[in-house]
């Protein structure tokens, strides 16, 4: 990245930019998180991961969640589903405080976690199924199962997918139980480049296609530019915000926009925000010459 | 000759390599060579005389007043001591010679009827020689009559044994006795016998190994003996006593897994179980089941139960800790993504944990259904003696090992087939797992492999690839 664009051109929003942000902040609230703190005791003494964290997600927004590695992004999604407990501050859903894990947030996570031993279509139907709904579940888990593409697997064992399969039959179970706001850590991750941008795509049409609000973590920055409404960035040790980015991008999002403007001044603010210049003197190591001089590359 | 450029290929893979895998064809033989390997070695030891072998296998018996031990034909006597024992016998002997020689067969000998006595014994100590020969009946091993009469037809040279050959010696033996015995009666008759002592056979024996290592031959014969065997009173049938032991494992594996996989499961899921029950488990699996076997006899009788009880006392706290252990290994996000999908905590328990661990807890009750079979072997000493123990007891106590060999091995291959059965059944009943779609049973493989291995023409590429890898490719491959 260099300085051929001016990294802050991107927050002279033109007036339709503003407009549209004018709009999405007029939605209604789906999560809010209000002064959330977590400190983890250690034999060090207490560690805090999270501090005086406030932000909202409105009503359809997909918002991404960035920043330097051990920020408490896990963290956060992980309180947000329950899964752990805030040590204050509250977290509302709707208006009504969270507590404990439930179905209206849905969850990807990053790692594989469909159970193994039920097949596409009866992962799919979990969450109905612990909801008392037998079979009458059925044709629908087999549209969330066309939804994501799957049809011609729903009787297949998980391990018979391959890892991007496997994301995608997750999301799907996640939608199939009709959560408020889907929750999704890091869920590319694991997934190589190629499947991963096919990954981002048929998650934007879905997300395109269907009520549904998306918090979405990722150390990405392409990722994060790419999918997010607002960018939610972290600072790290500890974890606070540090800028809520609001992506200029205009959608609906192709890859072809990857070498526009407003998508490198984004990048280039987020590497900024949590890849600060002093940082970058650092990344220079010092090392002995093994080359002759008059050999440079650069 | 055609040459065949990928098995030309093959044949030039290196045999060691660092976790490379083998050809399938290798893996096979290698797989039936692990068996053959040590049935080659035990025939060798068997047959081949020139290995090991350190005893002799007597084949005449040896019963004289100054050898201290009496020995039949069919025992055994340690290399170093058999030379020493022909050369007591050929001592013993010499003095006798110039009496036989002069024999008078009007004169009746001072104290005639003892020597008479011992005279019968020298007759019968052909028995065994001509027993193999086959021409006189076991039943005729006492019929004194039959015996003299061959006697006599060896000496003439009538009849050659053959099977084991007579040393010159002992036929320089015969004939020097018979020439006394016919001087007195050419027929049998227990009142006019030779008087003055016979000259005794030297002892005449084949290298042999000792007898706790019969040969296979030995061991298949009397193994087809035992398990045909009819029953008996008090002697139950070999099938009778698999049964029964067969009844007291199960038995006691069942009890112990009702038991210990319920337990086993909550203290996996629930961290106050576990606190509760595997301490104190973990402290009373040390303590060795065997010593329970004369509280167990005290609080449930003779019989079965205590045997069963003993195998159960010592399965059950192994299993509940490694059935703990396996729960406690199963994918914790898998928990938690159910909890989001908005599972409860008994829908966590049912939904979840019990089939999560299935496949894994399957594979734990094959590793300690072989422990109950080691159990199987003191539990069927407590109390009354019973199964198959009891028979290796017995026998190994006649030291008859040719008969105790069928039956070790049959528990050996009980254990493996049924741990081949189940394995192969685990493939069937959990069709998730990606074992099921993987490699087959090397076993099996090695098994459906032996006829083709012997085809000649069966040329190594047309092998089967393997099918489901191909499929997931497919998959994979799907945009």
């Amino acid at each position: 990245m260099n300085a051929l664009v001016d990294p802050l051109s991107y927050r002279e929003q033109s007036p339709d930019v503003r407009a549209r942000f004018q709009a999405l902040k007029e939605r209604p609230v789906v999560l809010s998180v209000e002064n959330l703190y977590k400190t983890f005791p250690t034999p060090g003494g207490p560690v805090t991961a999270l501090k005086d964290l406030s932000f909202q997600v409105f009503r359809r927004e997909f918002m991404c969640v960035i920043g330097p590695s051990g920020c408490g992004k896990s963290t956060l999604i992980r309180i947000l589903a329950g899964l752990e407990d805030a040590s204050d501050g509250q977290v509302l859903l709707d208006g009504k405080p969270v507590s404990g894990p439930g179905p209206d947030r849905g969850m990807v996570f990053q790692s594989y976690t469909l159970f193994p031993w039920l097949t596409v279509k009866q992962n799919v139907m979990f969450g109905p199924r612990m909801a008392g709904q037998g079979a009458a579940a059925e044709p629908e888990a087999r549209q969330w199962i066309d939804l994501v593409g799957l049809s011609r697997f729903e009787n297949s064992y998980p391990h018979q997918l391959s890892g991007g399969m496997k994301q995608r039959v997750a999301i799907a179970r996640a939608l199939a139980n009709r959560p408020r706001i889907l929750l999704m850590d890091e869920p590319f991750g694991a997934l190589d480049a190629q499947t991963r941008s096919q990954m981002q795509s048929y998650l934007l049409q879905i997300w395109k296609n269907l009520d549904i609000t998306i918090l979405f973590i990722t150390h990405d920055l392409d990722e994060a530019a790419f999918l997010a409404d607002r960018i939610l960035v972290l600072k790290a040790n500890p974890g606070e915000v540090n800028e809520i980015i609001e992506v200029p991008v205009p959608r609906p999002r192709t890859p072809a926009q990857f070498v526009s403007p407003e998508f490198i001044a984004t990048k280039y603010r987020i590497d900024h925000l949590i890849h600060p210049e002093a940082a970058h003197e650092m990344d220079s190591i010092p090392f002995p010459r093994m080359t002759v001089a008059g050999d440079d590359v650069e | 000759m055609k040459t065949d450029p990928i098995r030309e290929k093959r044949l030039r893979e290196p045999w060691f390599a660092a976790r490379r895998e083998l050809s399938p064809r290798r893996a096979s033989f290698l797989t039936i060579f692990s068996f053959a390997l040590p049935l080659l070695i035990w025939s060798a030891v068997s047959y081949l005389p020139f290995l090991w072998h350190p005893d002799v296998e007597l084949q005449i018996s040896a019963d004289r007043e100054n050898v201290t031990t009496v020995y039949v034909a069919g025992d055994r006597v340690s290399r170093e001591f058999f030379p020493e024992f022909q050369e007591a016998v050929r001592q013993q002997n010499k003095p006798l010679e110039a009496g036989l020689a002069s024999l008078d067969p009007a004169a009746e000998a001072t104290n005639g009827a003892a020597v008479r006595r011992a005279n019968k014994k020298t007759l019968r100590q052909l028995v065994p020689i001509l027993a193999a020969n086959q021409w006189i009946t076991e039943e005729q091993a006492k019929d004194d009559a039959a015996i003299y009469t061959s006697w006599g037809e060896i000496a003439a040279g009538k009849k050659v044994p053959t099977r084991p050959q007579l040393s010159e010696e002992n036929l320089a033996i015969i004939a020097k006795n018979w020439a006394a015995m016919s001087k007195v009666s050419p027929t049998y008759d227990s009142d006019r016998f030779v008087s003055v002592p016979l000259l005794g056979l030297v002892p005449q024996g084949r290298p042999a190994n000792p007898d706790y290592l019969p040969a296979p031959h030995e061991v298949v014969v009397s193994g087809i003996k035992e398990f045909t065997a009819p029953p008996e009173a008090e002697r139950p049938s070999m099938w009778q006593r698999v049964g029964h032991s067969i009844r007291i494992v199960f038995g006691g594996f069942l009890l112990a897994t009702l038991v210990g996989v319920p337990i086993g499961v909550l203290c996996g899921t629930y961290p106050v179980f576990s606190k509760v029950v595997e301490p104190f488990t973990d402290f009373f699996r040390y303590l060795p089941a065997p010593t329970f076997s004369t509280l167990l006899v005290a609080i449930f009788l003779a019989n079965d139960a205590p045997k069963v009880a003993l195998v159960f006392v010592g399965t059950i706290f192994q299993l509940v800790l490694v059935v703990a252990n396996t729960t406690r290994r199963l994918d914790l996000p898998l928990l938690e993504a159910a909890q989001t999908l908005g599972a409860n905590q008994a829908q966590l328990l049912t939904r979840v944990v019990i089939p999560g661990i299935l496949p894994n807890l399957y594979d734990d009750l094959r590793i300690l259904l072989g422990w109950a079979w080691t159990w199987l072997v003191i539990a069927e000493l407590v109390g009354v003696k019973s199964g198959l123990t009891e028979f290796i007891e017995t026998q190994g106590r006649w030291r008859n090992f040719d008969s105790v060999y069928p039956v070790i091995i049959l528990i050996g291959l009980i254990g493996f087939f049924t741990d081949q059965i189940l394995s192969a059944l685990s493939r069937i009943f959990f069709p998730w797992t990606s074992e099921a779609s993987g490699k087959a049973n090397p076993l099996a493989k090695a098994i459906l492999f032996l006829p083709r291995w012997f085809q000649k023409s069966a040329s190594v590429h047309d092998l089967p690839a393997d099918a489901s890898g191909q499929a997931r490719e497919s998959l994979t491959n799907r945009p």
